[in-house]
C-alpha cells in the first residue's frame, strides 16, 4: 500500500510543471494586458509612460521564457511572487484564504454524505413508490439547478423575505447553512441517485438471497450484505464529488461574500492576476491529486477484492 | 401485496408492515434534522443594523496598507480618509486652502510659496510643518518613475522648507495644473516623517479626520475618528468597511441592513439595483453631478467620415435621449459636448447637434451620399455609406449601445458595421486608428480637461487618430500645448475654448452620456457627493435621529 502511495505520489511533480507551463502559456494567450488592469485599479491614466513603468514593476517587460523560468525558479523555492492586486506574497495570501474554503467545502462534503445516504436508501427500499418518487423528483430538480441561481434564491427567499439568515459573511452556524445547501445539492442529488440504483443493483445478488435465506434479520441484510457492496461506487463518486464542492465554491462564495480562495481568484480573473491565478492553479490540483489518493486509498480499504489483487501482483 | 423496494421482486413477501413503521421513523428524523438545522441556524442571526456611532460601508477589497504615495493596493477612498493635501479640488475646478492656507505664485509660474496651517499634528502627536511636507516631497520625488504619469513630479525643480510654517516649491516651466495636481489624491499628501521609509510608510499616520484601527484580511477595515484632528469632526466615530466584491451581493448586504450606505460607480452598484431600491425605497438615493463622459470617437483620418458633412450626420442622426433613458436607467445624463459644464473651462455655451434625423439625411444629400430609388443604403461615387462601429465584444454596455446607434444610423441610410473584438484588439484599434467610430471615456475630475486634452497630442491614443484628419490639428496641438504653460487666466480661457470649439464644430466625438457615481443610504444624513469620483465625503455624514 505504501508503494502504491509512494508511486502515486511520485506523478505529482510531472504532473505540476505541466501544469504550471499550461497556466503559465494560457493566461498570455488570454485577452488584455495585466498593466493596464493596474492602472485602471489604480486610477492612473493609461499613458504609454505609465504602461511601459506599470509593465516593468509587474515584471511583464521581460521576454516570455525568460519570466517562466524565473518564476518557476522562484516557485521551486516556495516563492510564487507578489499579487499584482495585493501586492502581499501569493502563497500568503492562498493560505490565508484556504481555510476558510475547506471549511465550506468539508462542510457540504459532510452535507452531502449525511443526506444522500439516506435518502439513497430510502429511495431504494421503497422502489417505485412514493419516497422513490419524491427523491427521483428532487434529484430532477437538484441536478437541473445551477448552484449560484440557488444560491440567489435561497438569498432571497431566507435572507430578504423571511431575515432568518444573514445574506454573507462568514460567522457562526447560521453563515454556512445557505452556501453549503447551495453548494451540496447537486452532488447530493447525485449521490442519492447513484445509492438507490447500486443498491437494487446489489439486492439481486446471489450473496443477499443466501443472506435471507439463512434467515438474517432485514436490518442486517441491508446494512451488512446491500450497503456495504453498494458503498463503493458511492465513494468512487464521492471523489468526483470533491472536485465539484470545491469548483461549486469559487461561485458560491462570491454570492455569500465568504472570504476563501475561490472569491479571491475569481477577483484574480477579473484583474488578469496571473501569479494568483498560477498558484491557485497548482494549489487546487495538489488538493484534487491528494483527494483522488484518498479516495483510491480508501475503496483498497473497502473492498478486499482490490486490495488482494494488488497485493497479489506485486 | 406483492414485496416492492429494495428485494428482489420474485422475493417474499410479509413484511410490509413493520418496514411500514421503519420508513415513517426515517422520515420522521429526516424532517427533524432539517427543521433543527434551520431552527439553530435562525436563533442565530439577529438583524443588526450598525451599532451607534458606526456607519458601515463596503468596498470591493481590503483598503490596502495605506501608503500616501504608493498605488494599487491601497484605495484612494481610504487614502483621502487618512492623509490631506494642501490645497483641495472644488467642484468646478476651483482650488481651495486646506493644510496650506495661503500661496503665491511669482510672475513667471515657476514659484509657488505656500503658508503651511498652524495647530496642525499628525495622529501620532508629531507636528506638521514645513519639515515634514518635505520629506514627503523628497520620498515622492525618490521614485520618480512610478508617478511618471504625473507631469507635475516631472516638472518639480526642488522643494525647500524656508522656515517651519513656509514652504518653497520651484518649477521646471511655469505649469498652470499645479495647484490641481498637488489637490489630488495621491501621490502628493503627508505621512509622518517618523513612519517614512525608502520602502514605503511602516504604519499609516496622517493629518486626516479618520485614522485606520483595523484591518481583517478579506473581511474588513476599520478606521476611527482622530481625535486630535484640526478640523470640524465627523459625526460619526467609526466607519467599519466590509469587503464586498460583488456588485449583486452589496445590494442584497444593503437590502438586509449588513451595510448601511452604498456609494460610487456601476462597480459599486448595478443600475438595475439603483432603479429597484429608487422605485421601492428601500432606501435614500442620489445620483452625482456629471464625473466623466461616455463618449465615441470619430475617425476623421477614414472614409467616409473624413467628411465634416458625415460626422455631423452621425452626431445628428443618434437619439442620445432614448439610449439614455432605455438603456442607461435615466442615471446618466445626456452628453452634448466632450466635458460638462460643471468642468473647468468647459461651460461654453456650444450649440448642441440635436437629433434630427432629417437634418442627418439633408447633410448626407448635400455631401452627395444619395439614397438610390428604392434602396436603403446611400452610395456615392459608387462606394456604400459604410463605417466600422468597434466595441469591446464581452462589454454588455457597449454593446447594447452600440446596436442602438446601429439602428439610429440605418434610419438614416447609414451602414455601420459592429464590431466586436477582445479588449486588447480594440486597444489596438484605438492606437492605430482602425476604426470609424469607438468608444471611449473622458478621465474625469479633476483631470479634465487638462490631462485629457494633454493626451490628444500622443499619436497612440484614439483622440489623436480620431483627430488626426482635421485640417487645422497642427494649430489644435499647438493651442493644446500653450495652454498648459500659460500664466495669464484669460489667455488660458480663451485658449480651451479655441480648442474645445474646434473640437466640437468639427464633430470628431459623438458624446453620449455623463458618467455619474451613485448613493444608496439608510439611516445616514448628510449624503452628499465630492468634487472627484474617488473622495467620499464621510465627514458630512451623520446619523439619522
Amino acid at each position: 500500500m505504501l508503494r502504491f502511495i509512494a508511486g502515486r505520489l511520485l506523478t505529482l511533480p510531472p504532473l505540476l510543471l505541466a501544469v504550471s507551463a499550461g497556466v503559465f502559456l494560457l493566461l498570455r494567450l488570454g485577452r488584455g494586458d495585466p498593466a493596464l488592469d493596474y492602472l485602471r485599479l489604480s486610477n492612473i491614466p493609461p499613458t504609454d509612460a505609465a504602461i511601459a513603468e506599470a509593465q516593468r514593476l509587474l515584471g511583464l517587460d521581460r521576454p516570455l521564457a525568460e519570466q517562466y523560468l524565473s518564476w518557476l525558479w522562484q516557485a521551486l523555492h516556495l516563492d510564487f511572487g507578489l499579487s499584482y492586486v495585493t501586492r502581499q506574497p501569493v502563497l500568503d495570501d492562498l493560505l490565508h484564504y484556504l481555510p476558510a474554503t475547506l471549511q465550506l467545502g468539508a462542510a457540504a462534503l459532510a452535507v452531502t454524505l449525511a443526506v444522500s445516504l439516506p435518502l439513497g436508501v430510502w429511495a431504494a427500499r421503497h422502489r417505485d413508490r412514493m419516497p422513490d418518487h419524491l427523491v427521483r423528483a428532487l434529484a430532477f430538480v437538484g441536478v437541473s439547478i445551477p448552484n449560484f441561481w440557488l444560491g440567489f434564491l435561497l438569498v432571497l427567499l431566507f435572507a430578504v423575505t423571511l431575515n432568518w439568515l444573514p445574506p454573507l459573511g462568514r460567522g457562526g452556524w447560521s453563515h454556512m447553512v445557505m452556501p453549503v445547501a447551495a453548494v451540496s445539492l447537486m452532488s447530493l442529488c447525485i449521490n442519492a441517485r447513484l445509492l438507490r440504483a447500486s443498491m437494487l443493483e446489489t439486492a439481486g445478488q446471489r450473496h443477499v438471497l443466501y443472506a435471507r435465506l439463512r434467515g438474517l434479520p432485514e436490518r442486517r441484510v441491508v446494512h451488512g450484505h446491500i450497503l456495504r457492496n453498494a458503498l463503493l461506487p458511492i465513494v468512487t463518486a464521492t471523489g468526483m464529488h470533491i472536485g465539484e464542492l470545491l469548483g461549486g465554491t469559487l461561485v458560491i462564495e462570491n454570492i455569500f461574500g465568504w472570504p476563501g480562495v475561490g472569491r479571491y481568484a475569481v477577483s484574480a480573473i477579473h484583474n488578469r492576476d496571473y501569479p494568483v491565478l498560477q498558484c491557485f492553479t497548482l494549489l487546487m490540483t495538489v488538493i484534487f491529486v491528494l483527494c483522488n489518493l484518498a479516495v483510491d486509498v480508501l475503496y483498497a480499504w473497502l473492498d478486499p477484492r482490490i486490495r488482494l489483487a494488488r497485493e497479489a501482483a506485486r | 401485496m406483492p414485496a416492492r423496494g429494495m428485494r428482489p421482486r420474485e422475493g417474499h413477501g410479509g413484511r410490509a408492515g413493520r418496514k411500514g413503521v421503519r420508513m415513517t421513523r426515517w422520515r420522521m428524523g429526516l424532517i427533524g434534522a432539517a427543521a433543527a438545522l434551520l431552527a439553530t441556524a435562525a436563533a442565530g442571526h439577529a438583524v443588526a443594523a450598525s451599532p451607534k456611532g458606526t456607519l458601515t460601508y463596503s468596498w470591493t477589497g481590503n483598503v490596502g496598507p495605506l501608503d500616501p504615495h504608493r498605488y494599487a493596493p491601497n484605495q484612494m477612498f481610504a487614502q483621502a480618509m487618512v492623509y490631506e493635501p494642501l490645497v483641495r479640488y472644488r467642484d468646478g475646478g476651483a482650488i481651495e486652502p486646506w493644510l496650506a492656507t495661503a500661496w503665491t505664485v511669482s510672475p513667471d509660474g515657476r514659484t509657488y510659496d505656500f503658508t503651511l496651517r498652524e495647530g496642525v499634528t499628525f495622529s501620532d502627536g508629531t507636528p506638521f510643518d514645513a519639515a515634514a511636507v518635505k520629506a514627503n516631497f523628497d520620498a515622492v520625488l525618490a521614485d520618480r518613475a512610478r508617478h511618471d504619469w504625473l507631469e507635475l513630479v516631472a516638472q518639480i525643480r526642488s522643494v525647500e522648507a524656508l522656515d517651519a510654517r513656509k514652504l518653497r516649491l520651484t518649477l521646471k516651466d511655469p505649469y498652470y495644473p499645479t495647484l490641481l495636481e498637488l489637490a489630488l489624491i495621491r501621490p502628493v499628501r503627508f505621512a509622518a516623517p517618523s513612519v517614512l521609509t525608502p520602502d514605503g510608510v511602516t504604519k499609516p499616520v496622517g493629518t486626516g479626520p479618520w485614522m485606520l484601527t483595523g484591518t481583517k484580511k478579506g473581511e474588513y477595515d476599520v478606521f476611527t475618528r482622530n481625535p486630535s484632528y484640526w478640523g470640524p469632526k465627523p459625526a460619526y466615530e467609526r466607519i467599519v468597511v466590509k469587503v464586498i466584491p460583488d456588485p449583486t451581493a452589496r445590494a442584497v448586504a444593503f437590502e438586509t441592513g449588513e451595510i448601511d450606505l452604498i456609494y460610487g460607480g456601476t462597480g459599486q452598484i448595478s443600475a438595475d439595483s439603483f432603479t429597484r431600491f429608487k422605485a421601492r425605497g428601500t432606501g435614500q438615493t442620489a445620483v452625482s453631478a456629471p464625473l466623466a463622459t461616455r463618449t465615441m470617437a470619430i475617425n476623421s483620418g477614414r472614409a467616409p467620415t473624413n467628411d465634416l458633412a458625415v460626422r455631423k450626420a452621425i452626431n445628428h442622426a443618434v437619439d442620445k435621449d432614448a439610449i439614455v433613458a432605455k438603456l442607461l436607467y435615466g442615471l446618466e445624463p445626456k452628453a452634448d459636448t466632450l466635458f460638462a459644464a460643471n468642468f473647468p473651462y468647459s461651460d461654453l455655451g456650444l450649440t448642441p447637434y440635436a437629433y434630427d434625423p432629417a437634418r442627418a439625411a439633408r447633410l448626407l444629400d448635400e455631401a452627395g451620399w444619395i439614397l438610390p430609388p428604392g434602396g436603403k443604403l446611400r452610395v456615392r461615387d459608387g462606394q456604400p455609406l459604410r463605417v466600422e462601429l468597434c466595441f469591446i465584444g464581452n462589454d454588455a454596455r457597449e454593446r447594447t449601445l452600440a446596436e442602438a446607434i446601429q439602428a439610429n444610423l440605418k434610419a438614416v441610410g447609414f451602414d455601420a458595421q459592429l464590431v466586436g473584438e477582445e479588449e486588447n484588439a480594440i486597444e489596438a484599434r484605438q492606437k492605430d486608428g482602425r476604426f470609424g467610430l469607438i468608444f471611449g471615456d473622458t478621465w474625469g475630475a479633476p483631470y479634465d480637461p487638462h490631462s485629457f486634452v494633454g493626451s490628444m497630442r500622443v499619436p497612440t491614443h484614439a483622440d489623436y487618430q480620431a483627430q488626426r484628419g482635421l485640417p487645422m490639428k497642427t494649430e489644435i496641438d499647438a493651442t493644446i500645448s500653450a495652454v498648459l504653460v500659460t500664466t495669464d487666466e484669460t489667455t488660458r480661457r480663451a485658449l480651451y475654448r479655441d480648442i474645445l470649439t474646434t473640437l466640437h464644430e468639427q464633430a470628431v466625438y459623438l458624446p453620449l452620456s455623463h458618467l455619474t457615481a451613485m448613493a444608496v443610504s439608510r439611516g445616514v444624513e448628510g449624503v452628499g457627493f465630492g468634487a472627484s469620483a474617488y473622495e467620499i465625503p464621510f465627514g458630512a455624514m451623520r446619523p439619522a435621529p
